[in-house]
């Protein structure tokens, strides 16, 4: 046999200093700000803002599970060539995102340096925990962290955004905020539009697979009877299926709330026993064909919600009759 | 007659000074009161209280199965605390990370793993010194409770064992071409390969290795020290496919073969084993679903064991000798596992390798399993696995039963 170990440190002497200039060489500056956004919804927020000034990417795709996303090669492509890193927080993303920044070595996405925002930061959450423990399932330390369905959202998040494409890009300043300005004014003709639901769903009864959907079900009032996860991340048993199915016949819920990487099967086999239908709605923005960007992912919800429930949806007022038949 | 493998650990002295030379110049904290001639304490100077602690996981890995084999002696059931893994990790300051894997295995505790990752040379480049997995193929740095079957692939464990930790240092880095395409490359130095094995590492098919005490060179100069290479390319063939291909090398320049009992030594072996891998890898735009082909090809060459012939059969009379088997081996895994869904997937294995022994006889192994997580910190699989060597078949029915506590993670690791 030829022993190689000469040729071994040889190769390895090569290597170490044909790498060493292209270790210490520093990226060119980009024209643009390159931002990746680890959902579509911050991604939306990201390209309102940014406009032409910024390159956006989102990390994950709109029907896929934030919780655990499978990490792919221009996945850490991305990250490693990123500006600026704008995440959920509340732990989404908990599971995945600190290795992939390590993963990715790109030294720029941190608070520190403003290269990495956590959009949630400041938002208040639901389902706060008094206590952590695996007892209670995969119990997020911060909160309930899917807080962009909830329709108030959209200001904060919008805000958060602003803030980190100005620090980053300080000569981008007037433009950002020309278009948070108009992005703002779109909300507030959204949120008028949206609270014109609450009433029609104020005490309604629901059930949801998981509990991404509690913000909007919370900012509708409406009662979460059961989960079909006994404990957040963990799979239903036939028992608690069983108790779930008693408690959609007692009041009376007309549909099962899921989101597309949620186990539909055990949901359709629910909705299949207690009469009750599967909704299968958006949990990001792309996660349906209506849900072409935050707005059309509240609107086309409600929508969908309204349906289900057998509610008229709501008139808009005689003024924004006048602008939509103006448009 | 066979007797059971151990590597000598020699901890090469040159890699701390290796690593501290590339280190930044340290800036501890210093002690606030020291006596002259006395170490001056350095980190953390509150004593008692317990932040900056590493973080702490634990895992427990069980295995009970139940044995038919052609030889009735081997049939029976087996309960077996495979593992009690303790694991610590902390970022040691901004331009390194440590970690640390403490492991009962039924019989003794040991340091497993033990390393720092250095990445403070900017860049992709990370500096690995320590004690730690060898990066070759895409399981062997992984402990064996977190693979797909219960067992490592037969021909891993054939030729490079159930688990391969080396104190050594490596070289890593990867590159992006284009968008969609890394590719990955490392080489390590080790002064010692240890194999390690977890409990009763089964040899299916009576496959029972004729080896003699393996002993690594003591103090190695530069030429004797193991070295191991990886070249990877893993790339995004679209939103939901995956493509990685790789080539691994690991290669032992000196070694000796020593049998205590009848004190016989063979020096100067050599050994190495060459790989080539390939796992495509599917998922659903949902990501909870998905769909994994894969499999290694493994070439080794050199020293494989060493038996001892005794003519007269009676250790110590004098004529015995070591017989070293030097041909050239060969053997390889395939496998194909498909997620049903974020809590079960199943899947199939076989592996084929040109076992250790005079002739080379074949072992053939076939692993059927079915996973099921109970949820993200407790996991079953059940696993049948058919073994063959020689004709003479060994049937294991087995139920794993593993559960974490705490972080444990493996980071991105391709």
């Amino acid at each position: 046999m030829t022993n190689p170990r000469t040729l071994w440190i040889a190769l390895a002497a090569l290597l170490l200093t044909l790498l060493a200039p292209t270790s210490a060489a520093l990226p060119a500056p980009a024209a643009k700000l390159d931002v990746v956004a680890t959902t579509p919804d911050l991604a939306f927020f990201a390209e309102a803002i940014g406009g032409d000034r910024v390159d956006v990417k989102s990390l994950a795709k709109g029907r896929e599970n934030l919780h655990a996303l499978v990490v792919k090669p221009r996945t850490i492509v991305a990250m490693s060539r990123a500006d600026l890193l704008l995440e959920n927080g509340l732990s989404l993303e908990a599971t995945w995102l600190p290795d992939l920044i390590l993963a990715s070595r790109n030294k720029a996405l941190s608070y520190a340096t403003g290269g990495r925002v956590n959009c949630s930061a400041g938002f208040e959450p639901l389902e706060q925990p008094t206590s952590l423990s695996r007892k209670e399932g995969d119990v997020h330390p911060e909160g309930n962290p899917h807080f962009t369905l909830s329709p108030l959202a959209g200001r904060h998040v919008a805000g958060r955004v602003l803030a980190g494409l100005v620090a980053l890009d300080p000569d981008g300043r007037e433009l950002f905020e020309a278009r948070h300005a108009a992005l703002v004014e779109r909300l507030d003709a959204a949120e008028a539009r949206w609270a014109r639901y609450r009433p029609l769903f104020a005490g309604k009864p629901a059930v949801v697979y998981h509990q991404e959907f509690d913000y909007l079900i919370d900012y509708l009032g409406m009662q979460t009877v059961a989960t079909l996860e006994p404990k957040p991340g963990i799979a239903p048993t036939p028992a608690h299926i069983a108790r779930v199915i008693g408690l959609i016949d007692e009041h009376e819920v007309p549909v099962v709330l899921t989101a597309p990487w949620s186990n539909n099967r055990s949901a359709g086999a629910v909705a299949a026993k207690s009469g009750a239908e599967v909704l299968e709605l958006p949990a990001l923005v792309g996660g349906a064909a209506f849900a072409t960007d935050w707005f059309a992912l509240i609107d086309g919800s409600l929508e969908r919600l309204c349906g289900a429930y057998g509610i008229e949806p709501p008139k808009p007022p005689p003024a924004d009759e006048e602008s939509i038949g103006g448009r | 007659m066979s007797n059971p493998m151990r590597l000598r650990n020699t901890t090469p002295l040159l890699f701390p000074l290796l690593f501290a030379s590339l280190a930044p110049e340290a800036a501890a904290q210093g002690s606030a009161f020291s006596s002259p001639g006395m170490p001056n304490a350095t980190g953390q100077t509150t004593r008692f209280d317990n932040e900056y602690n590493p973080a702490i996981g634990f895992s427990f890995d069980a295995l009970l199965a139940s044995f038919n084999a052609d030889h009735s002696d081997e049939d029976g059931l087996e309960i077996d605390l495979r593992s009690a893994e303790m694991s610590l990790a902390s970022w040691v300051d901004p331009t390194a990370w440590a970690y640390a894997t403490i492991v009962f295995d039924g019989e003794e505790t040991s340091l497993e793993e033990g390393a720092v990752h250095y990445t403070g040379l900017g860049g992709n480049t990370t500096i690995r010194a320590g004690r730690f997995f060898v990066d070759f193929g895409k399981q062997m740095q992984a402990h064996v409770h977190d693979l797909r079957t219960i067992d490592r692939p037969a021909v891993l464990r054939t030729y490079l064992g159930a688990e391969l930790g080396g104190d050594g240092i490596q070289f890593d880095n990867w590159h992006a071409i284009g968008d969609d395409t890394i590719v990955r490359y490392s080489i390590g130095a080790f002064g010692s390969l240890i194999t390690h094995a977890h409990g009763d590492e089964h040899d299916h098919g009576g496959g029972g290795h004729a080896e003699a005490e393996v002993e690594g060179a003591y103090r190695p100069e530069l030429d004797e020290l193991s070295l191991t290479a990886r070249l990877t390319g893993f790339t995004s063939l679209s939103d939901t496919q995956t493509l990685q291909l790789g080539t691994s090398l690991r290669s032992i320049p000196e070694f000796a073969f020593h049998d205590e009992e009848n004190d016989l030594e063979v020096e100067g072996q050599d050994n190495m084993v060459w790989g080539l891998d390939a796992t495509w890898g599917w998922v659903d735009d949902t990501q909870t679903s998905s769909l994994t082909i894969g499999g290694e090809y493994l070439l080794s060459s050199g020293a494989l064991s060493a038996e001892v012939d005794d003519p007269d059969a009676t250790p110590g009379t004098g004529d015995e000798s070591l017989e070293i088997l030097d041909e050239d081996a060969a053997g390889f895994y395939a496998f194909i596992d498909y997620g049903l869904d974020p809590y079960n997937s199943v899947g199939l294995q076989f592996s084929q390798v040109e076992t250790l022994e005079d002739g080379l006889p074949e072992l053939e192994e076939l692993d059927l399993y079915w996973t099921h997580s109970l949820s993200e910190f407790q996991r079953v699989r059940l696993a049948l696995t058919q073994s063959e060597l020689e004709g003479e078949e060994v049937l294991r029915l087995g139920l794993q039963y593993t559960i974490y506590l705490g972080p444990h993670a493996h980071g991105v690791n391709f």
